[in-house]
């Protein structure tokens, strides 16, 4: 039986796939698997917005991109966090935390 | 960002390698999903299947990653020329009018451009120029008691209160000042030198400079080596450097010359180097040669040039400064050594209350060169062609507008179906854009030939020869890819507006002729009309100047000079510098005069000092026997061979003309008729003496009196001139022949070099020609702003002829209705033809306002004629009125043919 998924809220995606990655450089695929396990399940990357996403935050500037080789030996394209997205990162999530614990501090009030 | 510009940039240029990335990438993820699937137990069709369904639209997601890229910019770019070009194609006449007119426009001042940056805006060809200090001396009133020589290298002012040419010693004691100063150098001329050994005789233009000249430029030599220090000292070898492209020219680039031996003014020097390519001039303008070590000055003959005498003041002093040191610090260190030379030193020129100073100047501006002359008529031919270009401008727009106007419904669907207004404006910026670059390319194309032309003018003009760097730099590039970008922006962005603010619903009910009647009445006629008074009033500007141009040239061209200038060759000779002495100068001139006269076709031939209107004349200070006053006068001077005023058709007013008994030492003279009126008035001349300045200088005696003259220059008031005997000095030679000067200038060539052949004959040249160099700015401007008045007017009827061919047209229904209500056919014409000379006249109006300010700028340049002359206003305005009725009346006789019948049916 499958767990029930839950949708991605608007910008949460950025934060994940920077989250990722800064545990190492990793190609798209393994991105979404490594969400996907570690959120156990609950959480699915949509393909559709994953692609998207890497490309605009490789535009921004903080991850790049390079070729190399997968596990099974393929060519597959790396991203990989940089100086900048670190510091993004820290901010995105340091902004995640506040805004889920107040969140959180008014559900349990009311 | 830079990542940002870098993957925007990489997506516009290498998009389909991005793409293959892309695919390659995409189609990774999905084989991995599918091997992870087959994992679970899935068939290889399955597992791709789920791959699929799970991706949704693989095409996309590809768009939304090439979005997230910042592809689409480029995309619709691409989109939007596609369609401009489209549009371009379809209209093909309406393109190529607008693409000429720009190309015209562009190209012009594209042109003109590049000699305002060759004769203004180039910095010296040299390392660091900006190192490069020029010293000026100034001081409260002019010096007295010192020879100065200056070879146009930097301003002058009339008074003579400012200079930058020294003394040798000066020079000497700048130069030691190594604290601020990383070295310096002094130079002078260049002079026209005789060259010989190297094929037949001929004149090189040599400049003398200081041992250090190469140095302190930074100048390295190309093969062999430049001139040092040591060339300078006393004693040393005579050696020369040649400059690049002479040694091109004249040596035909062979690396052999290097330790030849060539003959400059009849003693041998040794080539010992050649410049740098790159070393193209130091003061604009000035074309030099070859260079030779200052103290060779006594050995190549130029006997006034005394480097030991600090009462001579010739040479230019350049310095670089030592790094560290600002211009201020320098100066200050110099000016107090300069103040202590003039007020105590052995050049004693000035008392303290003269307060004397020496200044330094950065090289860039102070060696203005040919840019004190050129560089006024070259801006104000930049503002003509920049006003010719907003002319072209406000006509392409009133172009464009007109047909935007038809494109309404086009644009009415498009906004209907939902397209941003942004996007329409965009689209049709990127269509004038589109028009403007092509313009411009083609302009850039012409502008090159136009470039030729005027630089071949140009050196037809000069003196001496002229030295133009025209070649393609980034600024050119700059200036016309800025102009061509502005014009695109500045016709395009007002019709563009324009239409997307087009009535969706008006446009779709389908009645485009009272759709249009309705939007078009309020604001579009009165934009485009204001587009039209635009370009009149420009034009009036630019034919107001012209038209005072061509009247004032027209006054110089018909003064009277005092002596027939038709039929005359003009060329110079200085046989001094080919080795000649006293007697055989005598000899040679009797041999050439008795030779040339011998020519068929020639009736006199004679010699003089200086030429008449040829740019030169010499003045001295004289005292006359018995004139009342003590004081001395200035008179003009020109020595003069045997039947000079026979051959020149000056006439003799009293007394004799000078003969062959009148020779150098028996101090006979003519004077002119303004001589006598002005210092001997009521007395009989004949028999007076004259005599210059210093008691022991000859005295004249009158002999006879002759016709006044112009001297000098044609805008001169006659002046009081004396004749004298030619001695031995270079001459002019005046050959008057019986028909067209120029086919006999070969046969005179060939006299004198079968005569000598290592006497060079300097600038053979008619009398006319030296009159039009005399004119030579007048003509210039006159020329190219006659020509832009011109493309300006012919622009003009051009917007004002569209302007009401489509007002016409849009009126065709009301027309149509007066007529069925019976309006006579000339009450129509005039209903167009009134609001065209409405137009003309408002625009007459305003731009003869403009003008009246304007053709100030043209005031050193008229001659009898004031900036705001009415006649010549009053004519300009007459003639744009001609020329705008003419404009007017087809587009009016079109609309007199309106056939009621057919303009509403029509509906």
């Amino acid at each position: 039986m499958t767990p029930e998924r839950i949708e991605l809220p608007q910008g949460t995606l950025d934060l994940l796939i920077l989250r990722t990655l800064s545990l190492g450089p990793q190609h798209g695929w393994a991105i979404s698997e490594r969400v996907q396990q570690i959120s156990d399940d609950v959480l699915r990357i949509q393909q559709g917005s994953l692609y998207p996403a890497l490309h605009r935050l490789e535009r921004r500037g903080w991850i790049k991109a390079k070729w190399g080789a997968s596990e099974n030996n393929r060519r597959a394209k790396y991203y990989e966090l940089t100086k900048a997205g670190q510091k993004q990162l820290a901010t995105e999530q340091d902004t995640w935390e506040k805004l889920t614990a107040a969140v959180a501090q008014v559900l349990r009030a009311v | 960002m830079l990542s940002d510009l870098y993957i925007r940039l990489r997506s516009l240029f290498s998009r389909s390698k991005v793409d293959k990335e892309l695919d390659e990438e995409l189609r990774f993820h999905q084989e991995q999903q599918a091997d992870k699937y087959m994992r679970t137990g899935m068939s290889r069709e399955e597992a791709m299947r789920q791959v699929r369904l799970d991706f949704g639209g693989l095409q996309q997601v590809k768009e939304d990653c090439r979005e997230a890229r910042g592809v689409s910019f480029v995309d619709s770019l691409t989109q939007d020329l596609r369609y401009g070009l489209r549009m371009l194609v379809k209209s093909p006449v309406f393109t190529a009018v607008i693409i000429l007119t720009l190309a015209l426009g562009i190209g012009a001042n594209t042109a003109i451009f590049t000699l305002v940056n060759a004769v203004m805006l180039r910095s010296i060809p040299v390392r660091g120029p900006q190192q490069l200090v020029v010293a000026q001396w100034s001081a409260r009133k002019g010096p007295r008691r010192v020879g100065m020589s200056t070879f146009g290298d930097c301003a002058h002012n009339r008074e003579d209160t400012l200079g930058c040419t020294l003394s040798y010693p000066l020079f000497k004691q700048i130069q030691n000042q190594r604290n601020v100063l990383a070295d310096a150098m002094a130079f002078v001329g260049p002079y026209p030198m005789d060259l010989s050994g190297n094929g037949a005789a001929a004149i090189a233009q040599g400049q003398l400079v200081s041992g250090s000249y190469f140095q302190t430029l930074g100048v390295l030599p190309t093969l062999g080596r430049t001139l040092l220090p040591d060339d300078e000292k006393a004693g040393a070898p005579s050696v020369a450097v040649l400059d690049y492209g002479y040694w091109q020219r004249a040596f035909g680039g062979s690396p052999a010359v290097i330790g030849r031996t060539i003959h400059l003014n009849n003693a041998s020097f040794t080539i010992v180097g050649i410049t740098e390519p790159g070393f193209i001039r130091l003061t604009p303008g000035k074309s030099v040669d070859l260079w030779v070590s200052l103290n060779q000055a006594s050995v190549l003959g130029l006997k006034h040039l005394h480097a030991s005498d600090p009462t001579d003041w010739w040479l230019v002093v350049i310095s670089r400064l030592q790094p560290g040191v600002s211009r201020a610090q320098a100066q200050a260190v110099l000016d107090s050594i300069y103040r202590n030379e003039m007020l105590h030193g052995g050049n004693q020129e000035w008392g303290t209350a003269d307060n004397p100073h020496l200044s330094l100047l950065p090289a860039q501006e102070a060696l203005t060169g040919i840019r004190s002359m050129y560089g006024e008529p070259l801006l104000l031919l930049m503002a003509a062609v920049g006003l010719t270009l907003l002319i072209a401008c406000a006509n392409v727009a009133g172009l464009m507008l007109a047909r935007a106007a038809s494109r309404e419904r086009e644009i009415a669907v498009r906004l209907a179906m939902g397209a941003a207004r942004r996007r329409v404006i965009r689209q049709l910026l990127t269509e004038s854009l589109l028009v403007s670059f092509i313009g411009t390319g083609l302009g850039a194309l012409l502008a090159p030939l136009g470039v030729s032309g005027l630089a071949s003018f140009f050196s037809k003009n000069s003196y001496a020869p002229l030295q133009l760097d025209l070649h393609i730099d980034a600024r050119i590039l700059i200036f016309t890819v800025g102009a061509g970008l502005l014009t695109g922006i500045g016709f395009g962005l007002a019709p563009a507006f324009r239409s997307a603010r087009t009535g969706v619903t008006v446009q779709l009910k389908g009645n485009t002729t009272t759709a249009a009647a309705s939007h078009g009445r309020g604001r579009l006629l009165s934009f485009g009309s204001s587009l039209v008074i635009l370009q009149v009033s420009f034009s009036m500007i630019v034919l107001t100047g012209a038209v005072l141009l061509l009247r004032s040239l027209d006054k110089l061209r018909s003064i009277d000079p005092g002596f027939d200038t038709r039929n005359l060759i003009l060329f110079s000779i200085n046989p001094e510098l080919a080795g000649y002495k006293d007697e055989q100068i005598a000899n040679l001139y009797k041999n050439l005069q008795t030779k040339i006269t011998a020519l068929p076709g020639v009736t006199n031939v004679s010699y003089s000092s200086e030429a008449l209107l040829d740019g030169g004349s010499s003045s001295r200070t004289m005292h006359i026997e018995g004139s009342v006053d003590k004081n001395e006068v200035q008179v003009k001077t020109l020595s003069v061979g045997p039947e000079y005023f026979q051959t020149m058709k000056i006439p003799l007013l009293q007394g004799r003309l000078l003969n062959q008994t009148d020779a150098d030492d028996t101090r006979r003279a003519l004077v002119n008729r303004m001589f006598v009126q002005k210092y001997v008035a009521g007395r009989n001349p004949l028999g007076l003496h004259f005599s210059g300045g210093e008691p022991k200088d000859p005295q004249w005696e009158i002999v006879g009196v002759v016709g006044d003259t112009k001297y000098d220059t044609l805008r001169k008031e006659d002046a009081p001139t004396a004749y004298m005997p030619l001695a031995s000095d270079g001459a002019t030679f005046v050959v008057r022949t019986r028909f067209v000067p120029s086919s006999l200038m070969p046969a005179v060539r060939n006299v004198v070099n079968t005569v000598d052949v290592n006497l060079p004959v300097i600038r053979m040249r008619t009398q006319a020609d030296s009159i039009d160099r005399l004119l030579f700015n007048e003509r210039l401007v006159a020329r190219l702003l006659g020509l832009f008045a011109m493309v300006g007017l012919v622009l003009a009827c051009i917007g004002l002829y569209g302007l009401l061919s489509y007002e016409v047209e849009r009126r065709t229904r009301e027309i149509g209705i007066r007529t069925a209500l019976g309006a006579q056919r000339s009450t129509i014409w005039s209903l167009v033809v009134r609001h065209g000379i409405l137009l003309v006249t408002t625009g007459a109006l305003v731009g003869g306002g403009a003008a009246l300010g304007a053709t100030r700028l043209l005031t050193s340049l008229l001659y009898d004629v004031r900036p705001t002359d009415p006649l010549t206003f009053a004519l300009t305005a007459f003639l744009l009125l001609v020329v705008g009725i003419l404009a007017c009346s087809l587009p009016a006789r079109r609309a007199t043919r309106v056939d009621p019948m057919t303009a509403l049916r029509c509906e």
